[in-house]
């Protein structure tokens, strides 16, 4: 696959698109304001700026479609890929251009339900469809890059739909950031359907701005012996909530979302991440690891549920919290709600300060303490950047890592 | 020419003293043993010296080249040229061997002149290579999964790499298998010299046997009893602690406390 990339330039008009979009986007805009938040545990968000309605185009409307808040950065694709029908393109271009595959998939994870994911509809300001079909095995991953540009108030919805087609395989590398400084609203919507067998490493890296108030959903519906792994970064400046799903609905399904977060300055951010067990033997982990600076807050909810008839599932989670700060505030939260005999679960969950020993030891051989802290500090992490098989992604993570470690260092 | 004195130390543990005036001067290009049974403060010594934060020093002076070292936090004390073995090193996951080492040079040197990444390399092989230890050391984390002779080869390992002024090895033979306990004495000798010095704090005699000391001090109940040179340390295989009793005015065999 090459580098070179391509912006999104032809955007379909709204007649183009096909009516039942277009009818799914009207209801969203109708009924949003009335609809609830979704519940996120330990925080109370009704007060945070998300639901910006100005479009680039100047005043917001439901439906009037506008990308020029924002720069999405698709990969352009080899063309023996596109010869094996693998597909990377703009969202809406899909719409029309594949009319029905896209329908087949759209709003199955996610169907535009809350308040957040219908606002998100009816306000969406771009997106990107990545299509592999099956048994198609990619060796470099996909890249897609999300660059929010807003102006102040202006919306930045985007949604990101991943069909991984029944025994594909393949490596998926998302970044989300902003290049602005300028106060509004983002969110970050992406399903991934992994159909029978399919295997996919979905890897994210949130940069968003501090200014950018976001929501960011993620959620697949992992089918039987079908593998998705997630390992995030959660990197951003401003107000996030990360709000990861997998339903494990096939027998064999399985599914580990990794989470990386670094909370600094006076930040909120909250992973919140369910795995759901339908399938038998199907198999679910979560491991959040973050680290918390200055006055900044970070939680993590960890909820495992195993849903009557999964029998022999297996549900794990682990979170833990390093605290830099006597400000900074942290929260881990482990849930597990089993509804079926014969499973296997366990969680284990820590906030801590840096080991004093193990600051002592590298102190005493002349390493500053800040320095020390930050050696300690990227080995806590370490663990988690083990998930990430790509040394150029993990690179990329580290380097996202000591960016926000760096008030510290210095 | 570097000396480290140690002048009238009293150290407490959770207000229990254990050291009750400590006076010992180590010039560079000597060696040092304090020997003593356990409990009597050895570990306590180096460890205030090096300025562990559970150990307060209640009364004296510790002063590198004239300079208080007590005033000093425990990175500073080290970039001054003061480096501790320690029996037990911290396990810390996720931070390569290597690259701790590299951080442990490289604070000693200005921002504009730090160690390059090939001349850290070359050195590092030579040092691991005296010490038998396998490359892959370099590259694991910190202390992780180490039995316990890797671990004192691998405190000898950064001792090499940083050198320092002085050094203080605070039983870096327990544990070790004949084998070990030769390596590791290759390493302490081949810094041997006149811009280095060592204090050994041991139980036995053994180490001594490949490493001769210039001076031995006998610690009984937080207080030196009695100074010699190395046939001090033989005269002691043979009485005993209790044999040395006799040569103290305040002695008293405390095998309580410290480990």
């Amino acid at each position: 696959m090459s580098d070179s990339t391509n912006k999104a330039s032809f955007r379909p008009t709204s007649s183009e698109l096909p009516a039942y979009f277009v009818d799914t986007q009207q209801r969203a805009l109708t009924s949003y304001p009335e609809l609830s938040l979704p519940v996120i545990e330990r925080l109370d968000y009704s007060e945070w700026p998300l639901f910006d309605t100005r479009l680039a185009s100047g005043e917001g409307s439901g439906g009037e479609l506008s990308d020029a808040t924002s720069e999405r950065l698709v990969q352009q694709l080899a063309p023996e890929l596109a010869d094996q029908g693998v597909l990377v393109m703009d969202l809406f271009d899909a719409m029309v251009t594949y009319p029905d595959l896209v329908a087949a998939h759209l709003f199955s994870v996610i169907p535009p339900e809350d308040k957040v994911t219908a606002y998100h509809t009816a306000y969406l300001t771009g997106g990107v469809f990545v299509y592999v079909p099956a048994f198609v095995e990619l060796k470099e991953a996909i890249t897609v890059s999300l660059k929010q540009a807003s102006r102040e108030g202006q919306a930045f919805n985007q949604h990101v739909l991943i069909v991984a087609e029944a025994g594909s395989r393949f490596d998926y590398v998302e970044s989300v950031e902003t290049s602005s400084i300028d106060a509004s609203s983002a969110t970050i919507v992406v399903e991934v359907v992994a159909k029978a067998g399919a295997y996919v490493n979905y890897c994210s890296l949130d940069r968003l701005g501090a200014a950018t108030t976001a929501y960011v959903k993620r959620a697949t519906v992992v089918e039987r012996d079908a593998t998705v792994n997630w390992s995030l970064g959660m990197m951003s400046n401003g107000q996030v909530i990360l709000d990861v799903d997998a339903y494990l609905n096939g027998s064999g399904a399985s599914s580990q979302v990794t989470i990386a977060a670094v909370s600094s300055g006076s930040q909120v951010q909250v992973a919140d991440t369910r795995i759901v067990n339908r399938g038998h033997y199907s198999k679910g982990a979560i491991l959040q690891y973050g680290v918390i600076l200055d006055e900044a807050v970070l939680t993590f909810n960890g909820t495992g549920l195993i849903e009557q008839q999964a029998k022999y599932a297996d549900a794990q989670q682990e979170s833990r919290l390093l605290m830099l700060s006597d400000q900074a505030r942290g929260d881990a939260n482990p849930i597990l709600l089993i509804e079926e005999f014969e499973v296997t679960a366990g969680h284990a969950a820590s906030v801590a300060q840096p080991d004093e020993e193990q600051l002592y030891y590298l102190m005493s051989r002349g390493i500053p303490r800040a320095e020390a802290e930050y050696l300690v500090t990227r080995g806590f992490l370490g663990p988690v950047l083990q998930q990430i098989r790509a040394p150029k992604t993990r690179a990329l993570f580290e380097q996202a890592i000591d960016t926000k470690l760096a008030s510290f260092v210095r | 020419m570097s000396k480290l004195e140690i002048i009238d130390l009293h150290v407490s543990i959770n207000e229990k003293e254990i050291l009750k005036g400590v006076n010992l001067v180590v010039q560079s290009g000597e060696i040092h043993a304090v020997m003593g049974p356990n409990g009597t403060g050895k570990s306590t010594l180096t460890a205030a010296i090096m300025g562990h934060p559970l150990y307060e020093v209640t009364q004296g002076k510790v002063l590198l080249d004239g300079e208080d070292v007590l005033s000093m936090e425990v990175d500073e004390r080290a970039r001054a040229g003061l480096f501790l073995a320690v029996q037990y090193p911290s396990e810390i996951s996720g931070v390569t061997n290597a690259s701790f080492i590299r951080a442990a040079i490289n604070a000693r040197r200005p921002d504009d002149d730090k160690l390059d990444v090939r001349s850290f390399i070359k050195r590092l092989d030579e040092k691991m290579a005296l010490l038998d230890m396998p490359e892959a050391m370099a590259t694991r984390y910190i202390n992780e999964g180490f039995s316990g002779g890797e671990k004192k080869r691998n405190e000898i390992l950064q001792c090499l790499m940083i050198e320092p002024k002085f050094a203080l090895f605070d039983e870096i033979d327990s544990g070790l298998d004949i084998d070990a306990l030769k390596v590791v004495s290759k390493g302490i000798n081949a810094m041997r010299g006149e811009a280095f010095g060592a204090l050994i704090i041991t139980h036995y005699q053994r180490i001594l046997d490949y490493i001769e000391p210039d001076f031995v001090h006998i610690m009984i109940d937080g207080r030196i009893v009695k100074s010699g040179d190395h046939r001090l340390a033989k005269a002691l295989e043979v009485q005993g602690y209790k044999g040395m009793a006799g040569v103290a005015d305040t002695v008293d065999l405390v095998t309580d406390g410290e480990e």
